[in-house]
Formats: structure tokens, sequence, C-alpha cells
């Protein structure tokens, strides 16, 4: 029997478009291809680092790669799970017949649902960042671990500023080594040009042996040498040759800008570059974008123990204060004891300097704002309520049609 | 009536997808912001070789340690037998000479970051030494000898030397020991050059040398 013609008038297309979400083999496919790229993800890791991978795998809509040798486009797990979510919401919750048999699964799949859609809440509006604090220093600020933004401020005679006019990190990593933007800041007598900027380099003296290496301008008796990028993007050290303008007279004041003129530990005060416009100092840097908790916490106490002979960490934990408008908390932070606080997770994560003596070290917190961090959990629960009920429903029915079977059987 | 949901379904789906990235700030332009007490402070320095973390070191200090960049730990180290300390350079934390005429030269080098990495730097050297580079299976298979408790990869190479450093001298039948420990938490070389005699009755001066390298934590 010859199947009916699909009609394909634009009237039909939401009709069409439903029957396509719905299908199971549209699912099938999803989980196929989620195979795929999660198999392709995790080989990933190892040569561009866990980061990058995420990025190119899981955090796209579409992303190229190479199998045996052929370059393939494939849907990025962004996609996939959309395409899963709109699956799940219509063929499982929306077309399914409701009926009490059905209370189980229909329950679970909302589990499922709900762990898809704290996926995408984390990815959406998670932040993750460090806070680094050496014994009776505190803090509100939390750095990011990669994103490097430009800040330009205006020097008192004190050498220190008061404000900062910020080419945010957006901006700033997405000019390529080899382009040229000009920015004009409103308050500042001279617009900022960045002639290229490099995700990992090294600035050296045009004297050394690896200069030759080296591109752009001189300035200074340096050049910049581009780096491979670290396979942990937060080890790459970006640097940017940089030129400011003046609004009138003047030459330019040039200047090779390096990530790694900015703290690598908390006790240390950054080292802008410095020049002069209109009789007046200003300083320029790399620095690391950061934002502000809604309380402070203090390190009273770090603890750090090593194990006897060698370098390796046996126990470090911290001991805190947390300071909000409401109360003063002391409360100690360990490595699988997190302090959570108003969508905050602050984890004992590090420490430093490599070579320091304990009691004269700094603790590093992970710091996590994840809207969606309990989420897996109530998804979790939600999916076991639903696989309880379903397996209780199916007992009873079994239950019930063996007795009938019983009851109904001849007796011998 | 279901189908009804679908598109504005999409539409939000879409939306979303499209509008939220990570948090912070965007856009072209230049924004301004008031800083905190905390960071108001920077360390003012008067070059760039100071802002970039190289200084020049001070051969006048103890013989038995090296005075580092200010967020460089201090190295120790002991000196071999008939070899001198000479005055250090903007690029050496170290520098040693040994041989009647100080024709044979040891120095420690440490760079922030990889330094340009493991296989550039060997095959960088091997250059001045007039030798063919390595790919890199061969380099990671080159022999390995401790340096600051870890291992580095070892080289030693036979030839006539080009120092470079705007150098065009070539140096003949010279021999080259060298170690490298290249991480992406910083870079450390260890550089011994001399005529291939002269080095070779120094090589076992070379370990001494570079196993009592360490990093003083007092």
């Amino acid at each position: 029997m010859a199947s009916k013609p699909i009609d394909w008038s634009p009237s039909n297309w939401p009709k069409l478009l439903y029957q396509f979400f719905t299908s199971f083999k549209v699912a099938t496919a999803i989980f196929v291809l989620m195979t795929i790229v999660t198999l392709l993800g995790t080989l990933a890791q190892v040569d561009q680092g866990l980061y990058a991978a995420k990025v190119k795998y899981f955090h796209s809509f579409f992303f190229t790669d190479k199998i045996f040798g052929i370059p393939v486009l494939l849907p990025g797990g962004l996609l996939l799970m959309l395409v899963l979510f709109v699956n799940m919401t219509l063929g499982a919750l929306v077309k399914v017949r409701k009926r009490w048999k059905g209370l189980g699964p229909l329950i679970s799949h909302f589990g499922m649902l709900m762990l898809l859609a704290g996926g995408f809440v984390t990815w959406a509006f998670g932040t993750d960042g460090y806070m680094a604090l050496y014994p009776g220093m505190s803090s509100n600020r939390v750095e990011s671990y990669r994103n490097w933004q430009l800040e330009v401020f205006p020097l008192d005679e004190n050498g220190q500023a008061k404000q900062a006019w910020i080419l945010p990190s957006d901006e700033l990593q997405s000019i390529r080594v080899d382009e040229q933007r000009s920015y004009d800041a409103d308050g500042l007598p001279f617009d900022v040009i960045i002639n290229g900027f490099t995700k990992n380099a090294t600035p050296i003296p045009v004297t050394a042996n690896g200069a030759s290496d080296a591109t752009g301008k001189e300035i200074d008796g340096f050049k910049l040498a581009p780096q491979e990028t670290a396979k942990e993007a937060e080890q790459n050290l970006p640097g940017a040759y940089v030129a400011f303008d003046p609004d009138g007279e003047g030459e330019n004041a040039e200047a090779i800008l390096w990530a790694g003129s900015y703290r690598f530990d908390p006790k240390e005060d950054p080292m802008p570059f410095q020049f002069t416009v209109d009789g007046k100092n200003y300083g320029a840097m790399l620095a690391k974008k950061s934002w502000h908790v809604p309380f402070e916490v203090r390190l009273d106490e770090f603890i750090f123990e090593r194990h006897p002979g060698v370098s390796t960490a046996r126990n470090f934990e911290s001991r805190v204060t947390r300071f909000s408008e409401a109360q003063e908390t002391s409360l100690e932070i360990k490595m699988n004891e997190p302090m959570r606080y108003v969508g905050y997770t602050f984890f004992q994560e590090s420490f430093g300097p490599p070579d320091g003596k304990p009691g004269e070290m700094f603790s590093q917190f992970a710091v996590a704002n994840n809207p969606a961090d309990q989420w897996p959990l109530w998804a979790l629960v939600v999916t076991t309520i639903g696989l309880g009920i379903h397996f209780c429903v199916m007992l009873i029915d079994f239950i019930v049609r063996s007795r009938k079977k019983t009851s109904a059987a001849p007796s011998s | 009536m279901r189908l009804s949901f679908t598109l504005p379904f999409f539409l939000v789906a879409a939306l979303l997808a499209t509008s939220c990235r990570d948090s912070g700030p965007t856009g072209t332009n230049i924004v301004t912001r008031e800083l905190p007490e905390s960071q108001q402070s920077f360390r003012l320095v008067d070059s760039s070789a100071e802002r970039f973390r190289y200084q020049k070191r001070d051969a006048a200090a103890s013989t038995e340690s090296a005075p580092a960049a200010s967020s460089a730990p201090e190295l120790i180290y002991t000196t071999p037998e008939g070899w001198e300390k000479q005055d250090g350079s903007m690029m050496r934390d170290v520098n040693l000479a040994f041989g009647e005429n100080g024709e044979g030269e040891c120095y420690v080098a440490r760079l922030p970051g990889a330094g340009g990495g493991l296989v550039a730097n060997v095959n960088r050297w091997l250059g001045q030494m007039g030798a063919d580079s390595l790919t890199e299976e061969e380099i990671n298979a080159l022999p390995k000898k401790p340096l600051f408790g870890q291992p580095a990869t070892f080289l030693d190479v036979e030839g006539d030397f080009s120092p470079g450093m705007g150098s065009t001298e070539v140096m003949k039948d010279y021999r080259l020991l060298g170690l490298i420990l290249a991480s992406d938490a910083g870079a450390v070389f260890v550089k011994m050059t001399g005529p291939k005699t002269l080095v070779g009755e120094n090589a076992d001066a070379f370990d001494v040398f570079t196993s009592s390298l360490d990093v003083s934590l007092n």
C-alpha cells in the first residue's frame, strides 16, 4: 500500500516540526551523536586541555573535527542538549498519552528535563573564579582564571589610582595577533590603540637568543615572543602591543603590555606601564577580570601539612571568617567541605607560593556562582521518585494480573 | 491545541541560546569603574626589564647563592672546585666560568611561562652547535637528569659553537651540556659550553652543580 504523500505546504510546517521533534528517531539520533561528541571531546582534552575542549565540543552549536583525516561538521553539545530538551518535552510530556500507569515515566522524564535545564542555566549564568588570601587578609573580590582585560588609570602624586578605564576581556581577547583596533575613551585625553593581542606570550630582550622567534616591534629593548597556548587556559599569559595616541599634540606612548606584570601572589602589587599625556601620569596594564561577592571573607588560619620528606601536600584547609551585613560567621573550608552562601560556593582549591613555608603561605579558593548548583541533586531525586512509582505500579499490576491468572486457572 | 505551544517554545529556546553568554561586561566601548582600596596601589618600576620580571643580577653577592627577581625565590648551589662566579646579566640568574682562561662557562636562566617550550629550545641549542634539529619524539626520548627534583631534559652535543647574541664568532671543537626544565609554570635552563676537552673534564662538576641547585626557603 502506497504511503500518504507528505503535505509540505507552509500551513503544515508546524505539524511537520512537531512530528519531527517528537519522534523516537530524533531521540535515537541525538543519543548516537552525543556518544560521538563525548568521545571526541574526551579524547581532545588530552591535546587541547580541559577548557578548550569543553568550549569546542560541549559549549557549541556546531564544530568541525577530523575523523580518519576527513573534516566533518558535527552538532555541538549545546545544540544536541537543546534538541533533546525539546524532544523530551514534546515527546515524553506533551504528546504522551496521560494515564496512571504512565505517571512514573512522566515524573522521571521531568527529572531528566530538570537536569538538562540545570546544565543550560550553569552554562548561561554560572561564573567561576578564584580568591587567594594570606592569613589576616580579607577580600570580597574574585578574579577570573583566564579572562584578561586592559586597564588604564590616571596616577596621582603617590602613584595610586582611584578610577580605571577598562577594555573588557570579551573585546580585548577577540583581537587577533595581526589586527589593529582603536578605542576612544571618554574622559581620557588619548585614544587607546591595540596593535595585536597574543593569547600566550613572553617578552624577551632583543639581545636574547630566542628574539628571532619574536614578532612585532621592538619597544624599550623587548619584543613579544608568542608561545603555544597552554592546555590549561589559566596558565596562558597574554601580551599586547598598545599605543596611547594623544587627542592633541604629542607623540604616541607605546608599550608591550604583558600579563606577567600583573600579580602571581596576593601580596604583590601589579606593575603597570607608566606614561605621561598633557603633563599627567597614567598607568596601563593587563589585569584579570574581576567581580565582587556580596560578603567579605577573611582567612584566619591556613593549615598545611606535607607528606614527610616530599613536597606533596597531605592536607590543607582554611579557617575563615565570613562578614555579611547580617552576621559574622567563623567556619572551615576543606577539600570536600566547601562554604556555600547566597548562591556562591567557596572550594578549597590550592595554595602557594610553591616554595612557601608552612605559616607563610596563601590559601586559594575556587569561587563558583551557579544558580543551578543544586538542580542535578533535585533532578535525580525527582527521577528516582518517578522510577520508584513506576516500579510500584508495574509490581502491583504484575501481582494483580498473576492473581487473576491464578484464580482463572481450572483447579486440578 | 498542542501545536500552539511548539512555536513559542522554539522562539524562546532560540532567544535564550543566542543571547546568553558569560556574565560580565561586553561590547566594544571602554567602561569605567571605581577602584576599591585594595586595588589602588601599584608597584611602579622604572624599566620594561623590571616590569617583565627580568633583573640585573649582583655578582658581588654571596658566593653560594644568587639573589633573584623579587617574585622569584633565591637560588642556592655548590660552586664546583675550579669554577668562578662571573658578573650576572639580565638573562642569567647564575653565571660561572671555568678553565685556565675562563673559556668554559655555565649559567642558569629562568623564564616565566614555558620560555618558548622544550622543542624550540633544544633545537636552538643544537643549531648553535651546528647540529641538525630533532623531532619532538626524538627530544622526548633524550636522557633525563634531575633538576630541582624534577626530570629535566639533558642535551650533550659537540660541534662548532655559534653563541649568537649578536656575535658572529664561531668556536671550533666545542661541547655543550645542557638541562632544560620547561613547564607552563616556568622554565629553567642550565647550559655549559666550552672547548670539548675542557667540558669533558668538567662533566662531573656539571652534575655536581646541577644536582646542588635548590631554592632557599629562608
